[in-house]
Order: structure tokens, then C-alpha cells, then sequence
């Protein structure tokens, strides 16, 4: 008791940064100067346009000139417009399937190119390759894909339901998107789970082994819950990205036909270019938010989990 | 909903108001782009007299063509130094309140909104203002106005019609429609005869909603009293109000969507490059699409024979109309500290031989009293409605960008139920109003 009274003192009375300098080496008041750039313009260029942004929501500017505050009424207005409401019922749908695909063929994938098979590591190069082209490119290139190739191809089989461009189909248009996305999606999934799955010590297989486990129980019993925190990694960064769909989306329906296929990014930068800036900030915000969750949960769930 | 207090309009001309809130908004916006804009500096070269200017102009096909004019103009004088800017982001500008300028753009649903909440400064008092024909009145003030103002002049004016195929027509012994019945009689000859009467391609909106749309609405329907009584409603548009669009364009609508039975098998994953090269090899005998495509057509088939005729939607031919849009507009933003230097590029622009020539090269139809007529052997089949005044402003340009119609004009053609895309235009049009 006493003890901790004398350095509670001795702790008051003292030059508040010497002793602290003395206990923790190398971390002196210089380390801090390094953070003041990133500081200031991560400040300057996400902190204050997204305080702005969120002020505006609340009036009803149109991005220039004179304004009002007008309270809730964007948020009430947004609440109540199909036109948003159907493009977060889009967005959120296409995030979940896109997931699921992803993941599961990023999986298998990994599983292949970890086995002992021939010729892996050029293998890896190739499939990662979607990874370093623009999405706005593969879009263009599949367009011409979904328009042109496939009708005929589909065509030459005979298989009709295809014979129609799938980008004209409102209830089809959407496959087409989540097809483009998982194949750009795939390869960064697709690290992580190789990482992950290397990463499950040798010892553990031939054990497994030894006691007569098969290949697929290996993989049930074995790799899978050794990876389920990469799992969960990939699809909460996964439904993160794939909430901001855009690129892809304008190169190949650009939100039609009709508005089956309008992303919520896409409903917001509308509002830029089309004057409607404070309800689309309002809905930005909301959209932040989501975010928001989303990345706390990210978070949470790979919190202890120090493989990244 | 109904309980919070409507938002007071843009007190259009009243003082500026509560300049504390602004005052704040616009600091942080200064914090936040201090470091970038200390880079650009201000245009004028030091202390020698010559002003630099923005003069902001972005159709992609005449970007060359300006920059041979502002050569003409500095070797015409030296006190103003004009650099053309034809990438940023208009609405990004007006938005940092760095406006360009000069614009020379494309007067439509974009631009209006900078006329409505007086951005842009009045040129009524430049001589250039009288010499616009007067029957372009109605249609920029359809567009958009601002009290006491006359925030832009127009430079050049695109005719719109139907494209047909003069030497399949005559093949065939067909003659331009004037009614619609004459219209159904030759897509049924042509049917007959195997070939595809109409190409169409939806997959680029915009086609749809320039095209089939706005000609079936236009041919059908006085846009300009539809708009103004549209407006004059405010956010009391549907069902129960005088005007709205599922009530006066259903009618337009419904023929439109009969029309899309002629169209090519293939339209829906058709793009306006497919159309323009269709139509180039004689795919189809008609092509719904501006004079724009003509160049485009031009590369593929230059000796193509192409005639116009407006699309007939009722029973009596002097219903014909043709569409038209003012295709670029010259404007001064009231935030410009050059404005000086911007009219005296604006007066340059608007002489008699340079509009003239700009207009001639680039298939317009001149917009002053005293331009010349038009000389292109596919537009001259148009001179007469432009003459009569026989034009109205396509209702896709009228529509606030918020609202998705081409979208919408799409998933019609793609075959939604038109009475409840109407009702959903509708629905949309009258959330806008209730929120600006």
C-alpha cells in the first residue's frame, strides 16, 4: 500500500516525459513527429470533406450557392424512396451471393494449388492475374463477352436461354455482375486462404494420416477449422468491398437494364452529378454507417487473430 | 413527413442568406482544398495586362475544332489568354466554387440547375442577345430560367428526326411517312419485303430515351406546356393531378411500344456502335437517331444516301414535329472574377462567320436571326419544320438527372409495364419536388 502511494507521488511530482522516456526506450517525442504527415492529411483529405459531407446531409444544398438546414427531411425522404431503397436491396443481395462465390471457389482453388501437385507456383501466377487489371476493363471486355460471344455461341448449341444477351435480361443481369466481380475477387481471396492453409504445420497432416484419415477428411476435420479465421477474414473484407460495387457495374449494365442493377455507390454519385447533393449525402451517410458496423465486426472477428 | 415544415425554395434574387453557416461550410472547404488549389495559380500573367481564362467546352468531337478558334482569337488581340479545359468535372467546380469561366456546353438538366439558383451571371445586355431567334425562347426557358436574366445564349442547335435509308425506301417504293398510319404501312412493307424497318439499340439507355421516347412523346404532345404545368404543380404530381406522366404519356407510350414490334431481333444487346454500323451496311431501313450519327455513319459508308423525316404519332401531318436540342450553350458563371475577359471571348465566338461555320461543319442549325441555313443533304429534309418552328425540346432533356428516365426509358422497351414506370416517374418526380 504504501509502496504505491510513494510512486503515485513520485510519479506527480516528476517532469511529466523523463522518466517515461527513461522506462520505454526509443520511443521519444521524434516517433510521434513521424505521424503528424499521414496525420494531417488523412485529416485533410477523409476527416473534413466527411464532416462536411454529413452536415450537408442535413440541408438542402445542391452542392453550390446558398442553403438551408432542413433537418431530418432527407432522411425521411430517403427512407420512403423505392429507387433507394431497391438499390440497397441490389447491393446487399449481390454482396451476399458474390461472398459465397468467392469463397468457396478462392477455397477449392487454394486447396488445388497447395497439394502437391505439378507445376503450383506458376500456376498461382496465372490465377492471380485478374487481380492487377482495372475492373473498368474486365467490365468492357466481358460486356463484349455477354453482348456478342456468348449469344452465339449459345446460338450454335441451340441452347436458347442464352441466345439473348444475359445483360438485356432484368432478372439475369445481376449474374452477370456477380460472374465479373468473383473472377476479379478470387485471386486476393485467393492469397490469403494459399497463406492460410501453408500456414497449417506439416506434422499435423502426417498425424493425420497415420490414423487413416482420408483426403477429404483431412480437409474437413484439418484444414478447414485451422483456416476458419481466414474464412472469416475474407468475407467480412469481401461484403465490405463489394457493398461499394461500381466500376464493374457501369462497364456492364451501368445500373440497367432499366434500374435492376443500380449499386447504392452508383445511386450516390448520381446525386453529385445530377444536383441531388444533399439527399445523396444523407444517403452516403447511411451508408457510412453500415460500413461502420461492418468494420467493427471485422474487428471483433479477427481480433487475437494476428495472421494478418 | 407532413409534419415537417417544407424547405423554403431557393429564394431565387432575395439576399444571400445566413452567411455564418455558409461562412463555416466554406472554411472547411477552404482547410480541406488549401493545399491543392495553392498549387493553381490565378490566371494572370504579372502585371502584364493579359488575363487568363478558363473556357470550359467538352463534346468530345469539336475539342480540336475550338482549339483552332481560341488560336484565332489570341492572334486577334492580346489582352485575354484563353485555356480550354474539356476534362474536369463541371459540377466538382461549382462545387468548390472555382467555376470555369466560360462554358460552352450542352443546355439541359445538367445546366439548369446552375440557372436556377443564379450561377450564372445575365448576358441580356450584350448586343449578341438580340440576335437569337426568338422562337428559341420558349425552349431555353422550358430548360430552365432565372428571374430577369438571361443566363445563357445558345450556339448551336441540333434538328433530330428519324434516319430512314433513301435508296432501300426507294427500292422498295416507299416514301417518307407523315401520318401513322402511313408510318405502320411501310414498317409492315418493309417486314414484308424482309427487311428490318427500325434498328434500335437498347442497351445504351440514352438511345432509347433520345430516340423512340422522346420522339414518340414530342410527336404526341406539346412538351413545353407539359413541363411548365408539370412544375407549376410542385411536388403535387400523380393520379389525382391535372398533368402528370402517367395520365398524358401513356398514349406516347403505348405507340412506342409498338413500334419496338420492327425492331431488329437482336436490340437488346444492341449499343449505338452496333446501330450506327447497321445501319451504315443497310441492316435496317430506319434509324431513330440525331444528326451526330451521320459522322459516325459517314466512316463506315460514305456514300450512304440518308434522308430525315419526323416521326408522324398521329393521323394529321402537320402534327409533325421534330426534335431538337440546344446542343451547346455559351454561359458566365456570376462566380467568375473575369467576366470582362469572358465576354469579350463570348462576343468573338458569337460573330456571324464564326458561328455560321461552326454550325455548317458540325451539322447545327444556326440560332441567330441571321444565320444561314443548313447545307447538309440529310438535314435539309428538316429545314422546314425548323423554319415553322415546328420543333419542341425532347422531354428526356427536361428531366432532372436524379431521376433515371433513360433507365426507365429502357426497362420499357425491355417490357415493364408502362403505366407503373410512369407512376414510378411520377412518384420520383414529385419526392424531387418535395426536397429542393
Amino acid at each position: 500500500m504504501a509502496t504505491t502511494t510513494t510512486t503515485q507521488a513520485v510519479r506527480r511530482d516528476d517532469a511529466a516525459p523523463a522518466p517515461r522516456r527513461g522506462r520505454r526506450p526509443g520511443v521519444g517525442r521524434t516517433s510521434y513527429l513521424f505521424l503528424v504527415p499521414s496525420l494531417v492529411l488523412f485529416t485533410l483529405a477523409i476527416t473534413v470533406p466527411a464532416i462536411m459531407g454529413i452536415t450537408l446531409s442535413f440541408t438542402d444544398s445542391v452542392g453550390f450557392g446558398e442553403f438551408d438546414f432542413t433537418g431530418l427531411t432527407n432522411y425521411v425522404a430517403l427512407f420512403s424512396d423505392p429507387a433507394i431503397l431497391s438499390s440497397y436491396g441490389f447491393t446487399i443481395g449481390f454482396a451476399l451471393v458474390t461472398v459465397l462465390v468467392v469463397n468457396v471457389v478462392a477455397f477449392l482453388l487454394a486447396v488445388g494449388l497447395t497439394s502437391k501437385i505439378r507445376g503450383k507456383v506458376p500456376l498461382r501466377a496465372v490465377f492471380v492475374l485478374p487481380m492487377v487489371i482495372s475492373g473498368i476493363v474486365i467490365a468492357y471486355v466481358f460486356n463484349f463477352l455477354f453482348s456478342n460471344s456468348l449469344p452465339r455461341w449459345a446460338g450454335a448449341v441451340g441452347f436458347t436461354p442464352l441466345e439473348q444477351s444475359m445483360l438485356a435480361d432484368p432478372d439475369l443481369a445481376w449474374i452477370t455482375i456477380v460472374i465479373v466481380t468473383a473472377w476479379q475477387a478470387i485471386p486476393s481471396a485467393l492469397l490469403i486462404y494459399v497463406a492460410g492453409i501453408l500456414s497449417i504445420p506439416g506434422e499435423v497432416y502426417e498425424a493425420a494420416s497415420l490414423d487413416g484419415a482420408s483426403a477429404g477428411r483431412r480437409l474437413r476435420s484439418i484444414t478447414l477449422p485451422l483456416v476458419a479465421g481466414y474464412v472469416l477474414i475474407n468475407i467480412v473484407i469481401g461484403f465490405k468491398n463489394f457493398l461499394n460495387a461500381y466500376d464493374i457495374i457501369v462497364g456492364l449494365t451501368n445500373g440497367g437494364p432499366g434500374t435492376a442493377t443500380r449499386s447504392v455507390a452508383m445511386t450516390i454519385f448520381s446525386g453529385f452529378t445530377g444536383g441531388d447533393y444533399a439527399y445523396q449525402m444523407a444517403n452516403a451517410t447511411i451508408f457510412f454507417l453500415i460500413a461502420v458496423v461492418l468494420a467493427l465486426l471485422q474487428i471483433r472477428l479477427t481480433r487475437g487473430k494476428a495472421a494478418l | 413527413m407532413p409534419s415537417l415544415p417544407p424547405p423554403p425554395p431557393g429564394a431565387p434574387g432575395g439576399p444571400p442568406r445566413d452567411l455564418s453557416r455558409r461562412t463555416f461550410l466554406r472554411g472547411l472547404g477552404a482547410a480541406a482544398t488549401g493545399l491543392a488549389l495553392t498549387g493553381c495559380a490565378r490566371g494572370s500573367g504579372a502585371g502584364s495586362g493579359v488575363t487568363e481564362i478558363t473556357f470550359f467546352q467538352s463534346k468530345p468531337e469539336v475539342i480540336g475544332y475550338f482549339d483552332g478558334l481560341i488560336e484565332q482569337f489570341h492572334e486577334t488581340q492580346s489582352r485575354v489568354r484563353v485555356r480550354h479545359d474539356a476534362t474536369s468535372n463541371l459540377a466538382g467546380s461549382f462545387v468548390r466554387e472555382s467555376p470555369p469561366d466560360i462554358g460552352l456546353l450542352n443546355y439541359n438538366f445538367e445546366i439548369s440547375r446552375y440557372v436556377e439558383r443564379g450561377a450564372l451571371s445575365d448576358l441580356g445586355d450584350l448586343p449578341e442577345a438580340d440576335r437569337v431567334k426568338d422562337e428559341l425562347l420558349p425552349l431555353i426557358e422550358v430548360t430552365a430560367t432565372y428571374p430577369g436574366r438571361t443566363s445563357v445564349l445558345p450556339y448551336s442547335l441540333m434538328a433530330a428526326a428519324v434516319l430512314y435509308n433513301r435508296d432501300l425506301f426507294e427500292q422498295q417504293g416507299l416514301t417518307a411517312p407523315t401520318t401513322w398510319s402511313e408510318l405502320t404501312a411501310v414498317c409492315e412493307a418493309l417486314s414484308a419485303a424482309g427487311i428490318t424497318p427500325i434498328y434500335s439499340t437498347y442497351r445504351d439507355p440514352w438511345t432509347i430515351a433520345q430516340g423512340h421516347f422522346d420522339y414518340a412523346v414530342g410527336g404526341m404532345l406539346d412538351t413545353t406546356d407539359f413541363f411548365t404545368e408539370l412544375k407549376a404543380q410542385g411536388a403535387d404530381v400523380g393520379p389525382s393531378s391535372p398533368v402528370s406522366f402517367e395520365e398524358q404519356l401513356l398514349d406516347p407510350v403505348q405507340r412506342m411500344l409498338q413500334l419496338t414490334a420492327w425492331d431488329n431481333a437482336d436490340a437488346p444487346s444492341r449499343g449505338y456502335g452496333d446501330g450506327n454500323l447497321a445501319f451504315a451496311r443497310g441492316e435496317a431501313a430506319m434509324y431513330l437517331q440525331g444528326p451526330w450519327a451521320l459522322t459516325e455513319i459517314a466512316k463506315t459508308n460514305p456514300d450512304m444516301n440518308v434522308g430525315a423525316f419526323p416521326l408522324p404519332m398521329t393521323e394529321d401531318p402537320a402534327d409533325r414535329k421534330v426534335r431538337v436540342n440546344v446542343d451547346l450553350a455559351l454561359w458566365i458563371p456570376e462566380a467568375s472574377p473575369r467576366k470582362e475577359a469572358a465576354r469579350e471571348f463570348l462576343q468573338f465566338l458569337m460573330q456571324p462567320e464564326i458561328i455560321d461555320a461552326y454550325n455548317a461543319d458540325n451539322l447545327g442549325f444556326g440560332v441567330t436571326k441571321d444565320a444561314a441555313e443548313v447545307t447538309d443533304p440529310t438535314l435539309v429534309e428538316l429545314q422546314e419544320y425548323y423554319e415553322r418552328a415546328d420543333f419542341y425540346i425532347g422531354p428526356s432533356q427536361l428531366v432532372p438527372q436524379s431521376i433515371p428516365l433513360q433507365n426507365y426509358a429502357q426497362s420499357l422497351v425491355t417490357g415493364a409495364e408502362p403505366r407503373s414506370v410512369l407512376r414510378t416517374i411520377d412518384a420520383d418526380w414529385s419526392r424531387l419536388a418535395f426536397r429542393s
